[in-house]
């Protein structure tokens, strides 16, 4: 009904007609047949690697395609590059900040822009400046137009691409992910800013993970399988649970995996830690077979407590206690020693050697395992390989192949299985399910729930607050380097946890 | 090969070859028998085994340090200091000999000062996390200096006869001993770097140093082991090398370090780490030796060498970086 509505009240802006793309023998996508409409939000959704980052690229003209063509108002177009796709309208706002981190905010608002000139050619900052803040003030971001790019915050961030576009008179507007590095609120306030741009009759065409955004802010969803087109459907005739059916090909029972397990002795406790600025006077104690939550904003000091945890940041004060003794851990190998574990938040920069094989990346925290007299015994780390990516289900690629010919959501489970190499007694997960498919995140859920029915203790770090309700047992909640609140299972509620982190304080009677 | 086989694990989507199937090396090798064929042909009198066995001699010890760049530049590092170290490994032994210390001991000392040498370079590259370009261009002068101060351009010969055995020995009138030595040290730089974890962790580190710390490697103490490792073999080629020309004296070694760099690119290392192999680094030392030996031979002029290396630095590192161009 809504996509008949706006069918006859709306025109059709731009549409992909029939577009395939093929990177050698990699069928990337294949007879897309996409259109979007002026003033609508449509949602691009998929597991990685299904295309849609390939068909978002063909739009915008940094690929083009192998079959079928763009056509933009109504005519067909062929785009050389993402310049051409720009000066026509169609601007791209990639996940991961594109700003300049030295420039102002006004120089990045007019980067690659023609900007008005005075006399001799020069530029008028002033006009520059004042178009920068109109821009932004209807973004709702109040900032000082000079500040450079790298003070602001990632929401920030956001705003000022946001302007950007607007600035080149965008009348297609791709993003892609835009809410993974921002916090509940930030997102809330991003989602005005996407309804903004729809009264104005910019088409928004949404690239996310996140389903739950599909139903806030989209009119329609393009699910996208194989780098095929499943469905295009208004958001209205879809479910969160038919999206998922028909992104995985398959039924999926139950994303959040949690079966009853016993809490035993304390391992860990941590009292009046901290480290530098990052964070101060934290103290909690984690048990045998317990997942313990760490929520909170990014930036509220979560990482780098995983990171002084695992021996890689200094400790400036408190203790530490392992098993009821004092430790002082200072390097990754000493935190092995003891039974640490870790998976750091960035897989590709921190977790992976991305060009070491598949099987190479699982055994390297474990080399020391494999050994004959001296030299590593190959049979012994091939055998053990094999096991391991059977059991966090590794597909896509061989175990001699690069990891980095994986999807993202199967070099986690990589990143995932190198840790339990070592069979830590705590495993720390930070971030264990970013930017991860849904079918490997319930894998990533499994691994993490039998590891807790086992009797080793868990402590997650994440921004998901899904995930902290339905995986822990009990939740930390971090605030600017401080320990602001704590909470049971039993008193779990997203509303708490979230106004906790935020630091604002709600009703918590409803 | 298991060689070949983990050779392409390690350095993943980053090796390629311009041969089709074969690997690197194995095309170095094929040219490397059809240069030595070519020159036979093209010069009358040159192809003897005595000959070719002979004229390792005048590559053996860069052959060394060659060994232990190949480590180097796996780690993402590079050490220009190496000539002039040698130049001080075999000062102290000439100047430490003439002092009154006995010749073994003397020796001894040098191989040591090569060793401290190598060391202080990795201890300052990763406690004060300075770039080795830098590091070792400082070394490579503060070594050369004191090289001289303490020669004062002078020069120590009058060793006994006995000290000719590290640079002039042959088994059974043929092979040099110090040829021995080295094809014994490539065998174990070749374990080292493809059978053990020390050397998963030099290549680890050649492509991700944090996310190597990250997965316990101790990267601090594998680098400056790396380097530890150049400033032996840095020794033990300046032993051979005073004994070969019987003499110590501040100069020597000079323009080593672009030679052996030369070598390293030339066998496959890309020199931004995280690739390269013991093999490729043998084959680039033999052709790029024996082509300078096979123009000397003829004739040729002899500063017709480092054009040689120039023309061969930049041919490797054309070659690395482009390989997989070619490929897609």
């Amino acid at each position: 009904m809504q996509e008949v509505s706006s069918t006859s009240r709306r025109q059709l802006l731009c549409a992909l007609r029939n577009v395939s793309k093929r990177f050698g023998n990699i069928q990337a996508c294949q007879g897309i047949d996409l259109e979007l409409f002026t003033g609508e939000v449509v949602a691009v959704v998929g597991e990685n690697g299904a295309g849609k980052s390939t068909v978002s690229k063909c739009l915008y003209g940094l690929y083009s395609p192998s079959e079928g063509h763009v056509e933009f108002d109504g005519k067909p177009v062929e785009f050389r590059g993402p310049s051409d796709g720009e000066n026509a309208g169609i601007v791209m706002i990639p996940q991961e900040l594109d700003l300049f981190p030295e420039l102002s905010v006004v120089e990045n608002i007019w980067m690659g822009l023609e900007r008005p000139r005075r006399w001799f050619g020069a530029f008028d900052a002033g006009a520059m400046e004042k178009r920068a803040r109109e821009l932004l003030h209807r973004l709702g971001l109040f900032v000082d137009v000079n500040t450079p790019a790298k003070l602001l915050s990632a929401a920030n961030g956001k705003l000022v691409e946001v302007a950007r576009a607007l600035n080149a008179n965008a009348r297609v507007i791709i993003m892609d992910e835009p809410t993974a590095s921002l916090t509940e609120r930030e997102v809330f306030n991003l989602f005005s800013v996407v309804r903004s741009l729809k009264r104005s009759n910019v088409a928004v065409l949404y690239i996310t993970h996140r389903l739950d955004e599909v139903f806030e802010v989209c009119d329609r969803a393009v699910v996208l399988r194989d780098g095929r087109m499943i469905s295009d459907r208004p958001t209205s005739d879809e479910t969160v649970s038919g999206l998922v059916r028909k992104m995985v090909g398959r039924p999926v029972e139950q994303l959040f995996v949690r079966h009853p397990h016993e809490i035993g002795d304390v391992v860990l406790e941590v009292e009046g830690l901290g480290s530098g600025s990052a964070f101060q006077d934290v103290s909690f104690r984690l048990h045998e077979g317990e997942i313990l939550g760490i929520s909170g904003l990014i930036g509220a000091g979560r990482s780098e407590i995983a990171e002084t945890l695992f021996g890689l940041r200094d400790r400036t004060a408190g203790t530490v206690r392992l098993n009821g003794e004092i430790s002082n851990i200072s390097s990754v190998q000493g935190a092995f020693r003891h039974g640490i574990g870790m998976v750091p938040e960035e897989r590709r920069t921190l977790g992976l050697i991305l060009p070491f094989s598949v099987k190479h990346n699982v055994t390297f925290s474990s080399l020391l395992k494999f050994m004959r007299s001296i030299f590593i015994d190959t049979s012994a780390e091939d055998k053990f390989a094999e096991n391991a990516a059977k059991e966090v289900t590794i597909v896509g690629a061989g175990l001699d192949d690069p990891v980095s010919a994986l999807s993202g959501g199967n070099q986690q489970k990589v990143v995932v299985a190198k840790a339990l190499a070592r069979n830590p007694k705590i495993l720390i997960l930070d971030e264990p399910t970013r930017g991860v498919d849904i079918g490997a995140k319930s894998e990533i859920y499994r691994i993490i729930d039998g590891l807790a029915k086992q009797g080793h203790a868990v402590l997650m770090i994440s921004s998901e607050l899904n995930e902290i309700l339905a995986m822990c047992d009990r939740t930390l909640v971090m605030r600017e380097g401080r320990l602001v609140r704590s909470f049971d299972r039993k008193d779990f509620s997203p509303d708490v946890i979230g106004s906790a982190a935020a630091g604002v304080t709600v009703d918590s009677h409803a | 090969m298991t060689e070949n086989r983990s050779e392409k694990a390690w350095t993943g989507a980053s090796w390629g070859n311009p041969f089709g199937k074969l690997g690197r090396t194995t095309v170095l090798a094929i040219i490397f028998i059809f240069q030595i064929i070519l020159t036979s042909v093209l010069v009358p009198g040159y192809f003897s085994v005595w000959g070719l066995l002979d004229a390792t001699r005048a590559f053996v010890e860069v052959g060394f340090i060659s060994l232990a760049m190949t480590l180097i530049i796996i780690t993402g590092g590079i050490d220009l200091s190496v000539g002039a170290l040698l130049a001080l490994v075999s000062v102290t032994i000439g100047f430490s000999y003439q002092a009154g210390l006995p010749l073994g001991a003397a020796s001894l000392l040098g191989v040591i000062v090569g060793v401290a040498g190598g060391t202080l370079n990795g201890l300052v590259t990763t406690y004060f996390r300075l770039h080795p370009l830098v590091v070792t261009l400082g070394t490579f002068a503060l070594f050369r200096g004191i090289a001289f101060a303490v020669s004062d351009a002078d020069a120590v010969s009058n060793f006994p006869q006995w000290f000719s055995v590290f640079g002039q020995y042959k088994f059974g009138g043929m092979v040099p001993a110090q040829l021995v030595v080295l094809v014994i040290c490539a065998v174990i730089f070749w374990l080292l770097l493809s059978k053990t974890p020390f050397g998963r962790y030099v290549y680890a580190i050649g492509h991700n140093a944090t996310a190597s710390r990250f997965s316990g490697v101790a990267t601090q103490k594998v680098t400056v082991a790396v380097y530890a490792i150049m400033g032996l073999m840095v020794g033990l080629a300046g032993l051979v090398h005073t004994s070969r020309i019987f003499s110590a004296r501040g100069n020597a070694g000079f323009g080593l370090e672009l030679v052996a760099i030369a070598i390293v690119v030339l066998g496959g290392a890309r020199i931004l780490g995280g690739s390269g192999t013991i093999w490729g680094t043998v084959m680039g030392l033999l052709i790029l030796s024996y082509l300078q030996d096979g123009l000397s031979f003829a004739g040729v002029r002899g500063d017709i060498g480092l054009t040689i290396i120039g023309c061969a630095l930049i041919l490797g590192v054309f070659l690395n970086e482009n390989i997989q161009k070619f490929r897609k």
